[in-house]
């Protein structure tokens, strides 16, 4: 996906800053104001972005260790035991979680990227050099490929108004799996 | 370097090296003003962003190249921005002048102007000279504003830039609503009946008028019965892909190889306009007439299917009232469109000839939407980079019509 927060948190910071600001009445103090936190909640933004799954990813890992510290010190009555218990099971879980976040996003946007750029030259050069039967056949699986991938593209700008049957593209949760 | 290596290795677009701006030329030979503005632009690339400028700059470059280009005194009055298209700045003035008559008489005259401008790098790249070439080359042959001066290279002003006439009319009716760039315009039927045959006719004669001796020479002239024409087109907009780019896209890395594989011969070179559609016309609301064909900056010499196809996408129409009939450009149904359009040229239309050009438009859109669109809001070179942002929201469905085309392709 081209269309990330980055690009989009820096256009608006230069649209807001060249030609918004300038142009609000310098006697509405509240408008001036909203407009420079509004730039500057979005340069926040844009700072904390790339970090923000590290961040909490190295709370998450902090907070783990922390559990397990409580659950070795935490001797009580059976109401101590309960919450323990319950401890203990959600650190179980958060544990199984951080194991699959070893891979930050960033890792993942870069390998998307590799791909991306490496299947490409493959695609250019099967029809270099390339049998007839081979550039068919890679014609077709890009053509898969892109179908699917590009109902997710859809399905994510859907906000943007441009399709003209938005009844048509699914949720992008449903698409992901993530829906509840 | 192993091969694999090779393909692994990283350019920085945003400061390319002569180098590689030389082996891009050498690999996508183009037209010889394409390749100069676009090598311009790489020069350029890693210089500063585009910085908001105030209108007395412009005076005074307007000022500078007037006075380059007129022996008599004038005045420059009412300076004011013009909003409108995502491509270019525009500045309204009225110039007060000594302006030559029909018979080459001067007399003073108060003459409504527009200054349009390139940014630091625009989302689409072209050249002032050809735009200002091919408007005073259409005079007289459909309606277009008169065109003035040129300063090319940005001699005067900031950036290349031309001065052309203020010309009367609207690109909707008043009272209706349409999205940006003039998308999404809806007409009342009475209106699009007196629009529609002009909108044909004038197509027409763009594509049969005569072009030679009209003062084109920043354009180059494709070989009938060759491929040249689309073959520049193909490495035309895969160099700009390959400058602009980002994140690559492998379908339009397929369709680039598609359109190489599938190359349309030419059988008539024409005058190509290449945004022909609602929303880059004027017309006066009063009698309903076109008085003014806009944003020639696209255009070529070139294959008369490539506006065919254009103009006929999806893109540009809507249904009609029915809620079946598709309306090309909002005008009237394609079948026709193309009927009457054959009629007024005596010129055929070529199916399959249409259907590449409409992968060829969808693989230019897709590289000005993503990869020059990124690449110039990137590096802050536009005076509107959040508009170009948005509209690389509408790049993913315009993929999938790709995509459908090179399925369906005949």
């Amino acid at each position: 996906m081209q269309m990330r927060p980055a690009i989009q948190i820096q256009s608006i910071v230069k649209a807001m800053t060249d030609v918004v600001l300038p142009a609000l009445d310098p006697a509405n103090k509240l408008a001036q104001e909203q407009a420079r936190l509004v730039i500057g909640l979005l340069g926040l933004m844009a700072s904390q972005l790339p970090t923000q799954f590290a961040f909490d990813c190295d709370e998450l890992e902090r907070l783990l260790a922390f559990s397990h510290e409580l659950q070795n010190h935490a001797h009580g009555g059976a109401e101590t035991a309960a919450a323990v218990t319950a401890l203990a099971e959600a650190a179980a879980e958060a544990g199984r979680v951080l194991d699959g976040a070893r891979s930050s996003p960033a890792e993942v946007e870069a390998a998307v990227r590799a791909l991306r750029s490496l299947s490409g030259d493959v695609i250019t050069q099967v029809h270099v050099d390339g049998e007839a039967a081979a550039r068919a056949a890679v014609q077709a699986a890009v053509l898969r490929m892109s179908k699917a991938q590009l109902l997710r593209d859809r399905a994510a700008m859907l906000p943007q108004g441009w399709e003209p049957d938005p009844a048509a593209i699914p949720p992008l949760a449903s698409l992901l799996g993530t829906a509840d | 370097m192993t091969a694999a290596a090779r393909f692994r290795g990283v350019i920085d677009k945003a400061r390319p090296s002569p180098e590689w701006i030389a082996d891009l030329r050498r690999r996508f030979p183009t037209e010889p003003e394409i390749d100069r503005v676009l090598t311009r632009k790489m020069e350029r690339r890693s210089g500063p962003g585009f910085t908001p400028l105030p209108l007395e700059r412009l005076v005074q470059g307007v000022t500078s190249l007037l006075k380059a280009e007129l022996a008599d005194p004038f005045e420059i009055v009412d300076a004011r921005w013009l909003s409108g298209g995502a491509s270019k700045l525009q500045m309204a003035f009225t110039l007060h002048w000594n302006a030559p008559g029909p018979d080459g008489v001067r007399t003073p005259q108060k003459t409504p102007m527009v200054l349009r401008m390139e940014p630091a790098e625009s989302i689409v790249e072209t050249s002032r000279q050809r735009e200002f070439q091919l408007i005073r080359a259409m005079r007289g042959v459909v309606p277009v504003p008169p065109v003035y001066w040129c300063d090319a290279d940005g001699a005067h002003l900031p950036y290349p830039a031309l001065i052309y006439g203020f010309a009367e009319g609207v690109t909707k009716p008043t009272t209706a609503h349409s999205g940006v760039t003039g998308l999404g315009t809806h007409l009342p039927i009475d209106l699009r009946a007196q629009l529609a045959p002009q909108f044909v006719a004038h197509l027409a004669a763009i594509h049969t008028v005569d072009f030679r001796g009209r003062g084109l020479d920043a354009f180059a002239v494709p070989a009938a019965g060759s491929t040249d024409c689309a073959l520049w087109g193909v490495n035309w907009w895969e160099r700009v892909w390959e400058e602009d780019s980002d994140e690559d896209i492998p379908l339009v890395r397929l369709c680039a190889a598609w359109l190489r594989a599938n190359l349309p011969v030419l059988d008539r070179p024409v005058v190509v306009h290449a945004d022909y559609r609602l929303g880059n016309f004027l017309f006066t609301e009063h009698d309903a007439r076109i008085s003014a064909w806009l944003d020639w900056e696209l255009g070529r010499i070139g294959d008369r299917h490539q506006d065919l196809a254009w103009t006929t996408s999806q893109a540009f129409g809507h249904l009609a009232e029915d809620g079946k009939t598709f309306l090309t450009c909002g005008l009237l149904p394609e079948s026709a469109f193309l009927a009457a359009y054959e009629e007024a040229s005596g010129l055929g239309v070529n199916a399959k000839s249409v259907h590449w050009y409409k992968v060829y438009n969808a693989y230019m859109m897709a590289t000005l939407l993503f990869g020059t669109g990124y690449r110039v809001a990137r590096g802050g070179k536009t005076h509107q980079d959040v508009l170009v942002t948005w509209l690389m929201g509408i790049g993913s469905m315009l993929l999938d019509e790709m995509r459908t085309l090179i399925e369906e392709a005949p």
